[in-house]
């Protein structure tokens, strides 16, 4: 490194995900050797990169994030908001109706996920985190660009439906898929030319029974697949994926 | 009597927010409501920002609590600067959304790693950097930029293209774009440093 200022700036755009090669090597090397003075400037690049990402106009988030944040890990309502869900409810039972109909158009296929989907929709009644996947999941069946894979039939576990949606993302439903083990946790993998990109953690509930939905856009060429990870997931897959599904 | 305040003031906001942390790896549905009031409207901020798309921004804003909810067992509370990380991880979340959606992921010929966001980078940091007046010098000086020199970084910080990527989209020459880039980071950097001195 030429500068200190040279070294600044690989590190702010290093920390930031943009560096290219072959500078990107010379700054893991560096940082390997992690002398104070590279970790006095590791630490300004950060400081800086956060003081120009939140360097934005604020703007205000609609109410209802809140206590959709917060229902997603459990927190109480209030009783506004179990009116709110309530009616959250009866909209989603309305849209289960309505997907009735669609359901038998599209064929025996999609009419067996109507079924699950309200099976599903019946325990999820006692849970807002159910609640709002459902809802999202109800957005992928309702969209006619949602391709859907069955993965496992053959086998007695895991088993259940992957839904790919080019600009949704992939929902997956699984069944006899049991609690991973302590301090260990599900995580989804797109796999695509031979590299696989997380996508996200999820856990199943004690029936075996799982959601999990990943709203990035994916291509539908993409195939997605479910390791057990460490609790707070891995950059790349540690074992051997449960399944693989894919068109 | 000022100084002594906000000295208070910020030993008070510091141990609050090591007991959101620790409430946090505990998953207390609490915490989670204490650390939304916090940073939600400015992580909300920085997502719309990048994605332009309300309901996007929703969507990812919830990916990026639910990331931290997650991940908190790893932070130090003690040295850890939650600020700065939630920030890395809202940005991440929506760099990602952009890429997946330009098709960028696919036409990129160059691996540039992923962006940092384990816990563990972010200790030692200054934990108020956000609302300290370094952040206030650095905005500032952000206006005395050239035009060319905000764009390459509002491409860099709010859009996630790498300086090859820069160069191809304003169809200048890449030694051009690098040499944009680091002035401006320069000139940022000379802002900072008269209230930072190393």
């Amino acid at each position: 490194m030429n500068s200190r200022d040279e070294l600044s700036d690989l590190l702010e755009l290093y920390a930031l995900g943009l560096l290219e090669e072959p500078e990107r090597s010379r700054v893991e090397e560096l940082l390997q050797s992690a002398s104070p003075e590279l970790l006095a400037r590791w630490k300004e690049a950060l400081e800086t990169n956060a003081i120009l990402t939140a360097a934005v106009p604020l703007v205000e988030p609609p109410p209802s994030l809140r206590q959709r944040i917060l229902a997603s890990v459990g927190a109480t309502q209030r009783a506004v908001w179990k009116w709110a869900w309530a009616a959250l409810v009866a909209a989603s039972l309305s849209l289960c109706v309505y997907w009735g109909e669609q359901a038998r158009q599209r064929g025996q296929q999609l009419a067996r996920l109507r079924a699950d989907l309200e099976s599903t929709l019946a325990q999820a009644a006692r849970s807002n985190a159910d609640l709002e996947q459902l809802r999202k999941l109800l957005g992928f069946l309702n969209a006619a660009e949602t391709r859907v894979v069955s993965f496992g039939p053959q086998q007695r576990m895991p088993q259940g439906r992957v839904l790919l949606h080019p600009s949704r993302g992939v929902a997956l439903i699984a069944s006899n898929l049991p609690p991973a083990p302590a301090g260990r946790i599900y995580e989804m993998w797109l796999l695509k030319k031979g590299q696989a990109v997380p996508a996200g953690l999820f856990q199943s509930s004690s029936d075996g029974t799982a959601i999990h939905i990943h709203l990035t856009p994916v291509p539908l060429d993409v195939k997605i697949a479910v390791t057990v990870e460490p609790e707070s997931g891995s950059p790349e897959p540690t074992s051997t994926p449960l399944f693989i599904a894919g068109l | 009597m000022n100084f002594l305040l906000g000295f208070l003031w910020a030993a008070f906001d510091t141990r609050n927010e090591q007991d959101v942390v620790c409430r946090l790896k505990r998953h207390e549905p609490q915490a989670m409501a204490d650390l939304y009031d916090q940073y939600g409207k400015l992580v909300f901020s920085v997502i719309f920002r990048i994605v332009k798309e309300g309901g996007v921004a929703e969507d990812l804003t919830q990916e990026t609590f639910l990331r931290i909810w997650n991940r908190a067992q790893f932070f130090d509370h003690e040295k850890g600067a939650l600020g700065p990380w939630i920030l890395a991880v809202a940005r991440n979340r929506a760099i990602d959304y952009l890429r997946s959606v330009e098709g960028r992921l696919a036409q990129r010929t160059t691996d540039f790693g992923p962006a940092r966001e384990h816990p563990s980078d972010f200790v030692n940091l200054e934990r108020d950097v956000i609302q300290s007046d370094r952040a206030r010098l650095l905005r500032e000086a952000f206006a005395k930029l050239s035009p060319n020199q905000r764009l390459v970084i509002e491409m860099a910080y709010y859009e996630g293209l790498s300086q090859t990527e820069m160069a191809q989209r304003m169809k200048q020459p890449l030694g051009t774009v690098k040499t944009w880039v680091r002035t401006a980071l320069k000139i940022l950097r000379q802002e900072l440093d008269e209230v930072a001195p190393v």
